[in-house]
């Protein structure tokens, strides 16, 4: 989840989310230097008495700020097109969870082997335990094993909705009348947190998404008590 | 009968410049049989003559088209020139020389001077030189480049602008704002704080990261 003063991405939790951390950096790290050359340039020209009013020629200047920017859009886009063909990689989920998006919560169904099925709403804020997190808890979270590939079919009932979880890196869109999929894999136990990303309505806010990845044996009793 | 030939290239005849001549009151061409003139001439003759006839009633709008558009009545009054389109003078530090000197009309004592400037330069004293100067230019390099205080005004009115915003907002959180929820109160802060250390939020490099699980504390 997020946290206080934070200023860059969560820590990521899947090994897709890792990947796009070190590319946000390259990528800001690229933005940084164009943009703090052309502010340096910027301030030369506001500061500078000298005057040059006749037309030039500057064909060389602009060969290097033609090929230059097309080198860097390239670097750009090398390691973004390895990630987005990283995340469309076969993988073999060894679960599939569907989840469905509504006005104003999600709803889960595990259907592998059983038929589970609940609704998560958040729990208003008057109903937090003390120390829970305002706007983020639900009363039935989505338990998941953790280290494992799971597929996530993501549809809705109603409007748009996206179902999004950004420290695994995670957003699609719930669209009505469509399956759209996903892949979640989790390096580590823990709850995380996500909220609707896609505005649907007056509690768009308040329809949060909590994963809590256990290990296999705890998902396996919780899955058999939730029967 | 005067007759009334406007031509329209410069090759006009010989004839004073500007002066309204008796228009003739047929609105179109008056020489009838001018069958050798093409006819975007005729057309252009036809303009004049009702430039010229106009002028005559509105005496004053006249005058001020005659004064400013000299250059114009000689193309046949196809284009006026206005003010900004003649030479100028601008005080410009990368236009070093203007088109024009800045004083125009020079007095009797200011012609002398010109005249004097003719010979040699070393004659002429400071003051002379000085006012030679003053006629050519307006301000001087110095006086032109000089800067204002207009920062001082512009930084004033927006810290203004910012303390007044600052009060706007201070009304509100009074008048308006409802309580903040209880989950800002410290005792929740704390205990929340708490759990998002125990289930490890952002443990590599962000939240949990800078907490020392062994000895229970804030890394230093």
């Amino acid at each position: 989840m997020a946290y206080p003063f934070q200023l860059g991405l969560q820590d990521a939790t899947s090994p897709i989310m890792e990947e796009l951390l070190h590319f946000h950096d390259h990528t800001l790290m690229i933005v940084f230097l164009i943009s703090s050359l052309v502010l340096y340039i910027i301030s030369l020209m506001l500061t500078t008495k000298l005057t040059h009013t006749s037309t030039m020629d500057a064909q060389e200047v602009e060969t290097v700020w033609t090929i230059l920017p097309a080198i860097i859009l390239i670097l750009i886009a090398l390691p973004s097109l390895r990630i987005l063909y990283m995340m469309d990689e076969i993988n073999n989920p060894s679960l599939t969870v569907k989840t469905m998006g509504h006005q104003w919560y999600w709803s889960y169904e595990y259907t592998d082997y059983e038929d589970l099925n609940f609704d998560s709403y958040m729990v208003p804020t008057q109903e937090l335990k003390p120390g829970e997190l305002r706007l983020l808890e639900v009363d039935n979270r989505v338990v998941l094993p953790m280290e494992m590939t799971i597929r996530m079919l993501i549809s809705s009932e109603d409007v748009l909705h996206s179902w999004a979880v950004p420290s695994l890196g995670l957003k699609t869109d719930a669209i009505p009348g469509r399956l759209n999929q996903t892949t979640l894999m989790a390096m580590r136990p823990g709850l995380y947190y996500g909220q609707c990303s896609e505005i649907c309505g007056s509690n768009h806010s308040f329809m949060p998404i909590v994963l809590e990845l256990v290990p296999l044996s705890h998902f396996e009793k919780w899955s058999a008590s939730m029967l | 009968s005067a007759s009334v030939r406007v031509t329209s290239g410069a090759q006009g005849p010989p004839r004073s410049r500007g002066a309204p001549r008796a228009p003739s009151l047929s609105s179109g061409r008056s020489q009838p049989g001018r069958r050798g003139r093409s006819r975007r001439s005729r057309r252009v003759a036809a303009t004049g003559e009702r430039r010229m006839l106009a002028t005559r009633v509105f005496s004053l709008i006249g005058k001020r088209a005659i004064s400013t558009s000299v250059c114009v009545r000689a193309h046949g009054g196809v284009v006026k020139s206005e003010d900004y389109a003649l030479p100028g003078y601008v005080d410009r530090r990368d236009y070093p020389l203007p088109d024009v000197a800045h004083v125009r009309n020079l007095s009797a004592g200011q012609k002398a001077l010109k005249e004097k400037e003719k010979a040699s330069w070393s004659s002429l004293s400071m003051d002379e030189k000085v006012e030679l100067y003053r006629m050519k230019f307006n301000e001087s390099f110095a006086e032109m480049n000089r800067s204002t205080n207009e920062w001082k005004t512009v930084v004033g009115a927006a810290m203004f602008f910012v303390g007044f915003t600052a009060l706007i907002l201070i009304w509100e959180k009074y008048y308006v704002y409802g309580p903040l929820p209880h989950t800002f109160e410290e005792d929740w802060v704390a205990k929340q704080t708490k759990r998002m250390l125990d289930m490890k939020v952002s443990p590599i490099q962000g939240f949990s990261a800078k907490w020392d699980y062994d000895k229970n504390e804030w890394k230093k």
